[in-house]
């Protein structure tokens, strides 16, 4: 009798267990080399930093413009027109047990703000160059100094780069404990901790990443003990591995294959309009394309509807201009920088100082999705009015070789302003300019400075308006569309991607998927 | 002997260096690195600042002694991407490629050999045509396409098998498959060739007149002359997959084998970990192909007559 009770007993227990050991599987198309949050800005590393890490400021990414909420800060406020002041929140541990204080806070901010390792000096400049340095005035208080005042404080402390990691965990795991050394943060990519809901139990890069729920987590506590992401870069595979039961989520699921997951009882797809812009980009300091009417006539030549159509199944945004309901009060549809008219272009390349030689198209075989498509379709479109071109396939970064005319490109939202992607590529010194394929003139960077730096809304969009005139009088660049993402689903699994994260975040938070 | 093994060893350091020579070389003349790592975006400065950061701004010829001084320290560096040493790297990647490869290699000749040596003795029944035309089959499917069809069977139809991935052994049926069909189909042709040529000669016919059981015929006297043709194309065969032949199978099957390693590290331009890939993988073919040979001397007595 009582050996039958304790097998009961066993039996019961084991049952319970499995019950609530919920786990998550993901099926991903890629898989990073690293997870740092400080010197990544890829689309294949923001896939997974918002469960491992916090900011200080969190937003409620459930809309395209959510507001901000408290993060690991709890209130912040202007001490004077250069410094913020943020309250931290009381009682938040690391994954690994440490306290975080204002001294992880000031070590954060100052790593990236005052850089010495390679990888954070390049993500600084480009988003982060107004800020001088983060100091502590108590243990929960932290103060943040700017060089010009900043209209976008928020935003930018939202951001991934500024996320918050642990001071004496870094600084122990090589050499000198006591010191940050380069080897410290190049450790840390392969063994981050944060304050998020999921610990990093196993991370290979390349391969995979198993998180595991964080008991100490100061919000609500992640819905799953365990979600593991593994590559699984075959597309057919992937689709496979989902239908088998195999994975409950996968990424990358190109639009040719919508129909087959859907048509599975089991299965369905979740997708959205990424917050990102593919680009035809002009090098238009190559004396074969510094005739503005050349790339003017270029750009009305391209049918970007047709293009929607026929790569995206129409499920792509083509927008009139550099711009997205991501951007909050500085989304313009009222702009009208690009437009489709094939009679006004072929007058303009009539005027241009064009040719009739050929135009070399550069583009990567597979790294755009539909990238190579698109590029061999506006090859005809170009044929059309009497261009000839070349298309050169080659999957090194031609950006800022000499010899480049016209290649393809992909500018993210980096964070939820036009800062954060037109902002930070055609910044005057920026990655553009910084290439040699585009110049800012004096008239360019007053421009960008008002955009970027006035006070009010109005004045940034005025400028910002200004900017987009520019453009569509002397383009450096056509935007194609705003790509459609899929990811395949298991029927029991309540997820979608956020419209309010940047590209690619697999967010796994309470709050943010169910199981039935 | 001693001098046999000398002079073996000498042309096995002079292979190696020559072929990790050419690939220091000959990944540094498709352009700058940095192109493929950091990739769009950088301006100059950034991209200045990230040259140096992975060590490519000092002269080829600096970097090439650098290279040549890691043979003698052991430092093979960081990998350009993963920051971790290429030692570690590989390490990881070389035991479930050998698990793929050693797998692959005794189906195949659990298969081949038998199938080859029935289909030459029963060359004129409708066996041997059938074991032939299934070979021309195994060999004419390209293996990504035998891959893809047998995930679509087993694993998106019939249910039956895991995709990917390497976690029981259920989940080395189909790469082990895949990987196989094409060494059956090549080393069943080959056996069946070289057992007909075997069956042919006078010693098989003196063999028979002696009264031997033909069970004896074949097997001791047939089967083991033949035996070096096949040693040496499966030999061939082997390095072949070694040296990165197994990619599309790896990357199919998402499994984390060196094959897809080196084929990353090529389209990225990881040099170290490709230099420390290629360097492995070089080991690796030469072992094998010594293998061979002292299989050879096995099978063989006059080729260990002639070496002693």
């Amino acid at each position: 009798m009582h050996r039958k009770a304790l097998i009961l007993g066993l039996l019961a227990s084991s049952l319970a267990t499995l019950s609530f050991a919920a786990e998550l599987t993901v099926g991903s198309s890629n898989m990073t080399s690293y997870i740092d949050p400080g010197k990544d800005h890829s689309n294949v590393g923001s896939q997974f930093y918002y469960n491992t890490f916090d900011t200080l400021i969190d937003k409620d990414h459930s809309k395209a413009d959510g507001a901000f909420v408290p993060g690991l800060a709890t209130e912040w406020h202007m001490v004077d027109p250069l410094t913020m002041e943020f309250k931290l929140r009381d009682g938040v541990t690391f994954q690994n047990g440490e306290v975080l204080n204002a001294d992880d806070v000031v070590f954060s901010f100052n790593r990236m703000f005052q850089a010495t390792f390679a990888p954070y000096v390049v993500r600084a400049k480009d988003r982060l160059a107004n800020f001088t340095k983060a100091e502590k005035v108590d243990n929960l208080t932290v103060r943040v100094t700017s060089v010009k005042p900043e209209p976008l404080w928020e935003t930018l402390i939202n951001m991934q780069q500024l996320m918050i990691v642990p001071e004496d965990y870094i600084k122990g795991l090589s050499g000198d404990p006591a010191v940050a050394e380069d080897s410290d943060y190049e450790a840390f990519g392969l063994a981050p901790v944060g304050s998020g809901p999921y610990k990093v139990a196993e991370f290979i890069p390349g391969d995979r990443v198993v998180w595991e729920k964080f008991d100490g987590f100061w919000g609500e506590k992640a819905p799953f003990d365990k979600v593991t992401v593994k590559t699984i870069p075959e597309m057919a595979t992937r689709i496979t591995a989902l239908k088998n039961g195999e994975v409950d989520i996968i990424t990358n699921l190109p639009p040719d294959q919508l129909a087959t997951v859907e048509s599975d009882a089991n299965l369905k797809t979740a997708g959205m309009v990424t917050p990102l812009f593919h680009l035809v980009i002009y090098n238009t300091l190559n004396e074969k394309m510094d005739d503005p009417k050349l790339r003017q006539a270029l750009n009305l030549a391209i049918d970007r509807d047709t293009l929607n159509e026929a790569l995206w199944l129409g499920k792509a945004v083509v927008p009139d201009s550099h711009t997205m309901a991501e951007f909050g009060e500085l989304y313009m549809p009222e702009l009208k920088t690009f437009e489709y008219d094939v009679e006004k272009a072929k007058a303009l390349l009539a005027e241009s100082d064009y040719d009739g030689s050929e135009i070399r198209m550069d583009t990567s075989a597979t790294y755009y999705t539909n990238g190579f498509l698109a590029m061999q379709a506006i090859a005809e479109m170009w044929g059309a009015i009497g261009v000839k071109t070349s298309i050169n396939v080659d999957d090194k970064w031609t950006g800022g070789d000499p010899t480049m005319n016209v290649r393809n490109w992909s500018n993210p939202m980096y964070f939820s302003d036009p800062f954060g992607s037109f902002g930070v590529m055609w910044a005057p010194g920026g990655p553009a300019e910084g290439e040699g394929r585009f110049k800012a003139d004096e008239d360019y960077a007053e421009k960008w400075e008002r955009f970027r730096f006035s006070a009010k809304v109005e004045d940034r969009k005025a400028a910002y308006a200004e900017l987009m005139d520019r453009i569509e009088n002397d383009p450096p660049f056509l935007v194609l569309y705003r790509p459609f993402e899929s990811w395949g689903l298991r029927k029991n699994v309540n997820w979608a991607p956020f419209p309010g994260h940047i590209p690619y975040v697999l967010d796994f938070r309470a709050g943010s998927i169910t199981i039935d | 002997m001693l001098e046999f093994a000398l002079s073996r060893l000498l042309r096995m350091l002079i292979t190696i260096f020559v072929i990790v020579t050419g690939v220091f070389f000959a990944t540094r003349m498709s352009g700058n690195a940095v192109d493929f790592l950091a990739g769009e975006g950088l301006s100059a400065d950034q991209r200045e600042t990230m040259i140096a950061y992975y060590g490519l701004h000092s002269s080829i010829g600096e970097q090439y002694w650098l290279f040549i001084r890691s043979f003698f320290d052991g430092n093979f560096g960081l990998s350009f991407l993963e920051r971790r040493p290429v030692a570690t790297i590989v390490m990881e990647r070389i035991g479930p490629s050998l698990q793929l490869l050693v797998g692959a290699i005794v189906v195949t000749l659990v298969i081949a050999v038998p199938a080859g040596t029935l289909a030459a003795i029963k060359r004129k029944s409708w066996l041997g045509s059938t074991i032939m035309g299934a070979a021309f089959l195994g060999y004419a499917i390209p293996n990504f396409v035998l891959a893809i069809l047998l995930i679509l069977i087993f694993s998106f139809w019939l249910g039956w098998l895991p995709s990917s991935g390497n976690g029981s052994w259920l989940h080395f049926i189909m790469p082990v498959t895949a990987l196989s069909a094409a060494l059956i189909a090549t080393l069943t042709r080959y056996t069946r060739n070289a057992m007909l040529d075997v069956l042919s000669q006078d010693y098989l016919r003196t063999a028979r007149a002696k009264g031997l059981p033909e069970d004896r015929v074949i097997f001791k006297h047939a089967l083991r002359n033949a035996l070096i043709t096949i040693l040496s194309v499966l030999g061939l065969q082997i390095a072949g997959l070694a040296a990165a032949g197994n990619v599309v199978i790896e990357t199919v099957f998402a499994w984390r084998g060196i094959g897809e390693m080196l084929v990353t590290a090529a389209l990225r331009r990881d040099y170290p970990v490709l230099q420390f890939g290629v360097l492995s993988v070089a080991v690796a073919v030469i072992l094998i192909n010594t293998l061979v040979d002292i299989a050879y001397g096995i099978a063989d007595p006059r080729v260990r007559l002639s070496r002693a």
